[in-house]
């Protein structure tokens, strides 16, 4: 391992240690000093340990017991942390796919063609900040189910990077490739698919990863709306619950799986990345 | 003889901004013609248009007026016919050496197998000494390397009429030396027609068998051929001694530095007819040079 290699490493663990101690030593575990309670406080249950942020360790040992069983599952209001994630990245892809297979195509004709790039150039501009849960409503009303309208919220809010980022992925080809593919006489989907979509691949992978992030940020907010499933809902309920225990553990583990979903996008993009 | 390729009054004029019905004509009155199986360098100054007569004769631009006739056919588009090879190479960044020559032969010989296709771009990789790097990405090799990977792939496609935009002019004396000489070697064994731009007049004596020199522009024309009377096969050593080598190059340098501006203020003053241009020069030996002189 190289010098520089086990600097990093001992930052790293030191950040770690420092996280641990100041967590510690900043929360209380909500005990409360029952000697200083009469007997009639003490059964009114005042006795009882407060509601209180909890540190590092007690966050460490819920996160033992909850992954050690996943995906249990003892009905509506209590589901293991794994069926509930499961339950919003099933939702983040459904919505995430279809805006990839809608907005690559549309992507494509727009950086393709100035007449299509800006005739739909205001309608993207208006509609790309409206921010994805303001449609909640409207898609609740017209679908007429929670689950879906998750879905068309994560669509509607995946679409835009992907749409712009390949739009302008194909209109920047450098002309030099177009020109060898005209003096090659290729026709116009050859020169589409053997020039122009490997040439704009690293910058539509660019919005792939936005979107990515863009979706699993929203997916908790929009569960947090439709309840029912879901680790956006599984917050929301551990909060009514007053657990915040349980809500930093999944505070983390909403990291941990954005953390995995860009992981697997950027390493992805990798194989289609070159270097000119 | 039949010509091969007619250049016909090409002109090319651009609308000035701003102003109505003018234009900035940047080259007018271009008339040359190519024989199958020439080698022909064009020379002049930057800004007279040298690489847009190239992108015309490629198809990839269209002239403001005048025709370009390639084999009784009007040149409209680009085609397969007229291979291109671009200043910057322009490689496929995302595919290997290999695949970028694979891809352009099964444009072009489409009846191929893969196998044949793959046996063709081995072949062409081996002329340029490439073989080894045949796997490699484009980024991983040398200016040098590349821009012979952009000559294989050329030759590879055996056009009838191979245009060339400078395609040395990024790289270092000695690496363009080297790839002189195997294009040099390849034209030799192939007899490729061959269009090039240039601005080093000593590449257009060693390769070519005419060289055109243009006026500088705007309103450029085609005011000289240059009859490059040396024998082939040459060599980079030995054409040095012969007797029209120098007598070719002080002529060239002449007009780079003194003729093309004044041939370019007398079109725009109108003191110059241009109906007989390009005006044919050819050395035979030094005594011509001298009658020439004296007359």
């Amino acid at each position: 391992m190289s010098r520089e290699n086990i600097q990093t490493i001992t930052l790293s663990l030191l950040i770690l240690f420092l996280i641990f101690f100041i967590g510690e030593l900043a929360t209380t575990n909500g005990e409360r000093n029952k000697k200083e309670l009469s007997e009639y406080e003490q059964l009114m249950g005042l006795g009882e340990p407060q509601a209180h942020v909890p540190g590092p360790i007690e966050v460490l040992k819920l996160a033992v017991k909850e992954l050690s069983h996943p995906f249990y599952d003892n009905g509506p209001n209590d589901k293991g942390i794994g069926t509930q994630l499961f339950y919003s990245i099933l939702r983040v892809l459904a919505g995430y796919l279809l805006a990839v297979v809608i907005a690559i195509p549309i992507g494509f004709l727009i950086g393709m063609s100035p007449v299509f790039y800006n005739a739909l150039q205001p309608y993207i501009q208006v509609l790309k900040p409206i921010s994805p849960l303001a449609w909640m409503p409207l898609a609740l009303f017209v679908i007429k189910d929670s689950i879906l309208s998750s879905v068309f919220v994560i669509f509607i809010c995946s679409i835009w990077p992907i749409l712009l980022n390949t739009a302008f992925g194909v209109m920047s080809v450098k002309k030099d490739w177009l020109n060898v593919s005209k003096t090659l006489e290729m026709g116009p989907f050859e020169t589409a698919f053997k020039i122009i979509l490997p040439a704009a691949l690293p910058t539509i992978f660019t919005g792939l990863r936005i979107s990515m992030g863009i979706s699993w940020l929203v997916i908790v907010a929009a569960e947090m709306l439709v309840g029912g499933t879901g680790i956006g809902y599984y917050v929301w309920n551990e909060w009514n619950n007053l657990d915040l225990t349980s809500v930093v553990f999944s505070i983390l583990m909403i990291g941990i799986v954005g953390m995995g979903l860009d992981l697997l996008i950027s390493q992805t993009s990798k194989y289609f990345m070159y270097q000119e | 003889m039949k010509k091969f390729l007619e250049v016909n009054q090409l002109a090319k004029k651009y609308p000035i901004k701003g102003e109505k019905n003018t234009f900035l004509s940047v080259f007018e009155n271009i008339n040359f013609s190519m024989q199958k199986g020439e080698f022909v360098c064009i020379v002049g100054h930057s800004g007279c248009g040298k690489s847009t007569i190239l992108n015309n004769l490629a198809g990839l631009d269209s002239p403001s007026s005048g025709n370009i006739i390639m084999d009784n056919k009007n040149v409209k588009k680009p085609s397969l016919e007229r291979g291109v090879i671009f200043q910057n190479h322009s490689l496929l960044p995302w595919l290997s050496v290999l695949k970028n020559i694979k891809m352009a032969i099964a444009c072009k010989f489409k009846e191929l197998s893969t196998k044949e296709i793959e046996k063709r771009a081995l072949h062409f990789l081996e002329m340029v000494e490439l073989q080894d790097a045949v796997k490699k990405l484009p980024h991983e090799l040398s200016g040098g390397m590349k821009q012979r990977v952009g000559i294989a792939r050329a030759f590879a496609l055996a056009p009838e009429l191979l245009l060339m935009d400078e395609p040395f002019g990024a790289l270092d004396a000695l690496t363009r030396g080297k790839i002189q000489d195997k294009l040099l070697e390849i034209c030799e064994k192939t007899n490729q027609t061959i269009f090039m731009i240039t601005h080093d007049i000593d590449e257009a004596i060693l390769l070519s068998d005419r060289i055109l020199l243009m006026s500088n522009g705007p309103q450029a024309r085609i005011a000289e051929s240059v009859h490059v009377n040396i024998p082939k096969p040459r060599n980079r050593a030995e054409i040095v001694n012969h007797p029209n080598y120098y007598l070719i190059r002080n002529h060239l340098v002449d007009f780079l530095i003194n003729k093309s501006s004044e041939i370019a203020k007398g079109i725009q003053n109108n003191t110059i007819d241009d109906s007989e241009m390009p005006k044919n020069v050819s050395f035979t030996n030094t005594a011509d040079l001298e009658n020439r002189k004296a007359m």
